[in-house]
């Protein structure tokens, strides 16, 4: 089964023909035990390394977990057409966590128990990573890396994040709004721990910055209706909405205050989370001028030729609808890898303690946004950050890092 | 051993039968006595056969059959259609989450009987407010009611910073038995399978005593039962609690398995799933609720490894056909209705005709 049903370069595989064709050779279905592995063109003596990729293919943000499957695959195809790792070429092994902790904690069992992945990049929520990551870690000794902006305080051993944390998000974003927006900041939000958390990091920058929080709510995930914080922030004159309500509540959220005339006096919007997906859930004069930072905008693409080479890519392998966006981890992700593989280089072995060892203190010098490195001894990453702006549906860049940001966890 | 019992009364039963020269059927006991000795057989054995990976799968099948079994009490046998057994579930697994966070208590004879009784109280609970009331509620009331109860519970959960909120509590250590670890694996599977043993001896006893016989008399005809003179209503609170206790049971088994609890274990999903996994199978039965989880479970895991993308389309449709074109569940294909008021008292003889039940399983 496995010669029939590789992935060979320039083969424009999407997951439909992929299924259609290890279905016909007969071997999927029949064997049972046949993982969604997706296998190298060519093989190695010892074997490949083997890479559990355990994302939300399926459930409300499947659109985010199938970016992750592909952008994974993606870097796959690179690390192999180099000759792999080690003389080894990597092989994926994608398992589905359904937006469903319980089916997660299932399906990433299969990951580690059956078929013994060497790592397990993925899990986009929060809830997701605390979910998996018992079963990952401290029951499978697995290292675990975790791709996606998060509210910080993983500290976990053998757990790497590779997304944004909160000081990066904050420590240039809050003194760019209050220059251009003001010092009067709403924090509205979601009821769940990353604005909490994230609010609190925003509170402090604010304040240390001079400016002045007017109110911090908190509202059920599914409220849809915010007349009254509208009507709130209107009447207080605020310049900043610093805004963590998430959907499905977001896209009223904001149709309201446009309506209401925030931005047409001058207020500013922000939201740390807005990339290219979630650009597209009000119309563009309703959130034009609306602020996001973030480690990579498509419109970074322009001046900065490692993450145009990885778009280009991407959208040759996977056009469509799923696309290549940091607030969906698919960034953290192809970083994740690379720093990996860098990692597994240096290490010489795939074991856990001597990879999470190069790991420490790895680098990359191409990646979506540009190069990264770990902090040592913080499992959390350095990047660059940039800051973009909404103009007529898409993002203009208006101001990047110097260098690369701090992390400032565990 | 419910399924020897079984076994000995229809087989003695049978052959009286064979004794006064009638022809021989087997009777619909002795279909779910021998299923019931074959699925123990199979249960006892199978880490024998298994590796690692698939024992872990079983243990959590074993617990969730459990919970299924508890649906399949209330439902099944005491008309009582509760959307909520989640409530208990989750809140059991929370507060063994609690004990092993806060307390460092991880003792199996401590967080099992802790589950056991959470489950046990909130549901009395809940049977006080829903079904103790002045009037006889309605089905939907209640159904309604505890659902709203499993959604309440989830809510409070996601809000509740103590108890982790959205994230749920991770990293639970594992259970211990003085200074053992009940890590997950063999151990853990034969401590899943006695549980689940006990509580389906303590539900095969319970529906086959003069209590089973009252509620199998409630679920068919409530307003001749209180004529009669039963107290309706706190049977059915008895009932609902015993079920309550063992879904808490389920609850405290399963947050120390996967190591982690959160708020979808007290939400309506769960709730609904579990409602699924007996309907599957086929309720009124007690084995039918184990079979319908070991089905569903068996099924989504294969759907998910061949069609990653498409998998919980597909479950969906499966379940939907089999609940339209098999009300009586997966069980039905060998066992008829009547199976389902089963056998009670002491010495009972082989049950006589019962009167089809309209609406039967099909909720």
């Amino acid at each position: 089964m496995s010669d029939k049903s590789e992935l060979r370069d320039g083969a424009m595989m999407t997951r439909r023909r992929f299924l259609g064709s290890a279905a016909w050779t007969g071997g999927a279905i029949a064997t049972g035990a046949g993982s969604w592995a997706i296998r190298p063109a060519w093989g190695a003596a010892a074997g490949p390394i083997k890479v559990g990729i355990a994302t939300d293919l399926t459930g409300a943000i499947g659109y985010a977990g199938n970016a992750n499957a592909n952008i994974a695959r993606l870097a796959m195809k690179e690390i192999n057409g180099k000759g792999g790792i080690l003389g080894r070429p990597i092989e994926l092994y994608v398992e589905d966590t359904a937006s469903n902790e319980s089916t997660a904690v299932a399906n990433v069992r299969k990951l580690i128990q059956r078929d013994k992945v060497d790592v397990v990049f993925g899990g986009i929520t929060s809830s997701m990573r605390n979910a998996i990551k018992d079963v990952i870690v401290t029951r499978g000794r697995t290292l675990y890396v975790y791709p996606q902006l998060y509210e910080g305080k993983e500290c976990t051993p053998y757990i790497f994040c590779t997304g944004p944390t909160p000081a990066q998000q904050c420590d240039e974003f809050i003194p760019w709004l209050m220059k251009n927006g003001g010092k009067r900041f709403a924090l509205p939000s979601a009821n769940y721990v990353w604005p909490h958390v994230l609010n609190q990091y925003a509170r402090k920058v604010i304040e240390g910055n001079g400016g002045e929080v007017i109110f911090e709510e908190y509202y059920p995930l599914d409220q849809v209706e915010y007349s009254a914080t509208v009507n709130k922030i209107m009447t207080n004159k605020v310049d900043v909405v610093f805004n963590t309500v998430i959907p499905p509540g977001v896209g009223p959220f904001f149709k309201q205050l446009y309506e209401a005339g925030f931005t047409k006096r001058g207020g500013r919007l922000a939201c740390v989370y807005y990339d290219e997906n979630t650009l597209n859930i009000n119309a563009p004069h309703e959130i034009e001028g609306l602020a996001s930072c973030l480690d990579y905008f498509r419109a970074v693409t322009k001046d900065e030729p490692g993450s145009a080479r990885i778009q280009a890519e991407y959208d040759k392998q996977f056009p469509g609808n799923i696309v290549f966006a940091a607030g969906s981890a698919a960034t953290g992700m192809y970083r994740g890898l690379r720093l990996w593989e860098a990692a597994v280089k240096e290490a010489r072995s795939v074991d856990r303690e001597a990879v999470a060892k190069a790991l420490d203190h790895a680098r990359i010098g191409e990646g979506p946004g540009g190069p990264a490195e770990m902090v040592p001894g913080k499992r959390h990453c350095k990047m660059r950050m940039y800051t973009a702006v909404a103009k007529q549906g898409t993002y203009e860049i208006v101001a990047r890092s110097k260098g690369l940001v701090d992390p400032k966890e565990c | 051993m419910p399924a020897s019992g079984g076994v000995g009364r229809a087989g003695t039963a049978g052959a009286a039968l064979a004794a006064r020269g009638e022809r021989w059927s087997p009777s619909p006991g002795t279909i779910v006595a021998a299923l019931e000795g074959l699925l123990l057989v199979v249960f006892a054995l199978l880490p024998l056969a298994l590796q690692h990976f698939w024992v872990i799968f079983v243990t959590r099948v074993l617990i969730l059959a459990l919970l299924a079994l508890s649906f399949d009490l209330v439902w099944g046998f005491a008309g009582i259609m509760s959307f909520g057994q989640a409530l208990f579930f989750g809140a059991a697994g929370y507060t063994v989450a609690l004990f092993a966070r806060d307390a460092g208590v991880t003792s199996v004879f401590v967080v099992l009987p802790a589950a056991l009784a959470v489950g046990l109280v909130l549901a009395f609970l809940v049977a006080s407010f829903l079904l103790l009331g002045r009037n006889p509620p309605s089905i939907t009331f209640v159904a309604l009611g505890t659902l709203t109860g499993s959604y309440a519970g989830d809510r409070l959960a996601r809000g509740w910073y103590y108890l982790g909120g959205q994230n749920g509590i991770p990293s639970i250590p594992p259970m211990t038995a003085g200074p053992v670890q009940l890590t997950e694996g063999v151990t853990y599977y034969y401590l899943a399978l006695a549980s689940l043993i006990a509580a389906y001896a303590a539900c095969r006893f319970l529906v086959g005593s003069q209590l089973g016989l009252a509620l199998a008399g409630i679920r068919i005809n409530e307003a001749r039962m209180a004529f009669f003179g039963y107290g309706v209503q706190s049977l059915k609170a008895i009932v609902f609690s015993v079920a309550g206790a063992i879904a808490g049971l389920s609850g405290g088994l399963y947050a120390f398995h996967e190591g982690f609890v959160w708020p979808n274990m007290l939400g309506v999903i769960l709730s609904t799933q579990i409602v699924l996994y007996a309907l599957f199978g086929g309720v009124g039965t007690l084995i039918g609720a184990v079979i319908g989880v070991i089905a569903i479970e068996i099924v989504s895991f294969v759907l998910a490894d061949v069609y990653p993308t498409v998998w919980p389309i597909i479950l969906g449709v499966l379940l939907l056909v089999v609940i339209l074109f098999r009300p009586s569940g997966l069980i039905s294909l060998l066992v008829p209705r009547r199976a389902r008021v089963g056998i009670f008292g002491v010495g009972a003889r082989r049950p006589g005709r019962i009167p089809e039940e309209a609406g039967d399983g099909a909720a």
